[in-house]
């Protein structure tokens, strides 16, 4: 099973505003932008629970309570994001038992990925176009010399 | 000659980066990103040089690509001005597309120099590099010996040269290549590169061969007392030699070559 967890801040993105000044300058109108942290996990039934929230929940290089906001998502993305994904390098050695992130082990999670999450919306708030949001990942967020863009 | 050293928020290699201008007798002065564009247009040539442009929002270089203080950058490496990146500045050119540029000029990257492989981590540690091209196929290499070898500071989490099978390829084959990691003696083994950078590669250029993006950073092992090992030991208590530039200030005699000094 997959499941895929989003953490983003809740104060101020600087990184995220001064992308969207960017874009704008580069011809993105009205473009607002949001930008989170997602994981997706495979898990087995131990990670299927809400148990599994909990323990990124303690992990403090992840999520910082004062900072950061935590949730369950889809496993793809929706309608003005894109999901920007690092091109593995070299060869993975093969891994035995369940994932550890910062010294943690995470119940039940067998492969866990790492992306960003940019969310682009016009200026009222709706979701950009698919036309869009592909236009402003190959313009600025994506590199795809060593980065991978999924868009729905 | 005046060189410019660009400036963005979150530079911090520009005073060392000019003072080895000066040292090789060239002018050079600071371009800080508020300048004008017709201001910052009047110069011989360009170096970006090392830092963190923008804090590396969204990757290392990417916001800094898109500056506007980037397009006297742009015209002048159409113009065939010499312009140097270094670290940061060879990840803004990268991130440009003004290096490689494998078919022209182009705003879109073809490569990069990402996160280190394989920890993706930080890394500061001294390094050198060799020229892997003939001399002549870049002017800022052209006064040069064949296989020089200049020592440099490799200070940097995002250079191990990253780029798709092909694009790779095109940059062995078209000699964009200019410099490899390599040890004191001039050899490319595996264990000298220390990012994991694809090729071995530590610096590219473009076709024309006037823009030269180079990770590790010259400027800070172009003075005796910069140097390591047994170069540092064999300068130990000369004073004059210490004081005296040496080393990486190999590259910005090339610079003052390609701008008609003879130095």
């Amino acid at each position: 099973m997959t499941r895929c967890v989003e953490i983003s801040l809740i104060i101020p993105d600087n990184e995220a505003a001064t992308a969207a000044e960017t874009l704008r300058r580069l011809g993105f109108p009205g473009a607002t932008l949001t930008r989170a942290d997602l994981y997706r996990l495979e898990v087995d039934a131990q990670g299927e629970g809400p148990g599994l929230l909990e323990a990124i929940r303690r992990i403090e290089e992840l999520f910082n309570p004062n900072k950061h906001a935590l949730r369950e998502r889809g496993t793809a993305p929706e309608p003005g994001e894109v999901w920007i994904h690092e091109i593995a390098h070299g060869e993975t050695e093969p891994r035995e038992g369940p994932v550890r992130i910062a010294g943690r082990t995470l119940p039940g999670v067998n492969g866990i990925e790492r992306f960003t999450v940019w969310r682009l919306a016009d200026a009222d708030g709706a979701p950009a176009t698919h036309e869009t949001v592909t236009r402003a990942a190959e313009t600025l967020l994506c590199n795809p010399a060593f980065q991978v863009a999924s868009i729905r | 000659m005046k060189v410019a050293v660009m400036v963005f928020p979150g530079t911090n290699s520009e005073e060392e980066t000019q003072r080895a201008c000066l040292a090789v007798g060239l002018e050079a002065e600071l371009v800080h990103w508020s300048w004008d564009r017709a201001r910052a247009s009047a110069f011989d040539a360009y170096i970006l040089p090392g830092g963190f442009a923008y804090e590396d929002r969204v990757r290392a270089g990417a916001i800094a690509a898109h500056d506007r203080l980037m397009q006297p950058v742009r015209e002048a490496a159409a113009a065939g001005k010499p312009v140097l990146g270094i670290c940061n500045g060879a990840q803004i050119l990268l991130e440009s597309g003004l290096v490689p540029a494998l078919d022209g000029e182009t705003a879109r990257p073809q490569a990069a120099f990402a996160p280190n492989a394989p920890l993706g981590k930080y890394r500061s540690t001294h390094v050198y590099v060799r020229l892997a091209v003939p001399p002549e196929t870049s002017v800022l290499t052209a006064g040069m010996e064949p296989h020089t070898v200049i020592p440099a500071w490799a200070s940097h989490g995002e250079g191990r040269l990253a780029a798709s099978a092909e694009v790779l390829e095109r940059l062995e084959r078209e000699w964009r290549v200019a410099f490899v990691y390599c040890d004191a003696n001039g050899n490319a083994l595996p264990d000298t590169v220390p990012n994991g950078s694809a090729l071995g590669a530590a610096g590219l250029i473009n076709g024309p061969g006037n823009v030269l993006a180079l990770m590790p950073h010259p400027e800070r092992d172009a003075w005796g007392y910069m140097h390591d090992g047994p170069a540092r030991e064999a300068v130990r208590g000369d004073a004059a030699a210490m004081l005296a530039p040496s080393g990486g200030i190999a590259l910005f005699r090339g610079l003052a070559r390609a701008l008609g000094l003879g130095v």
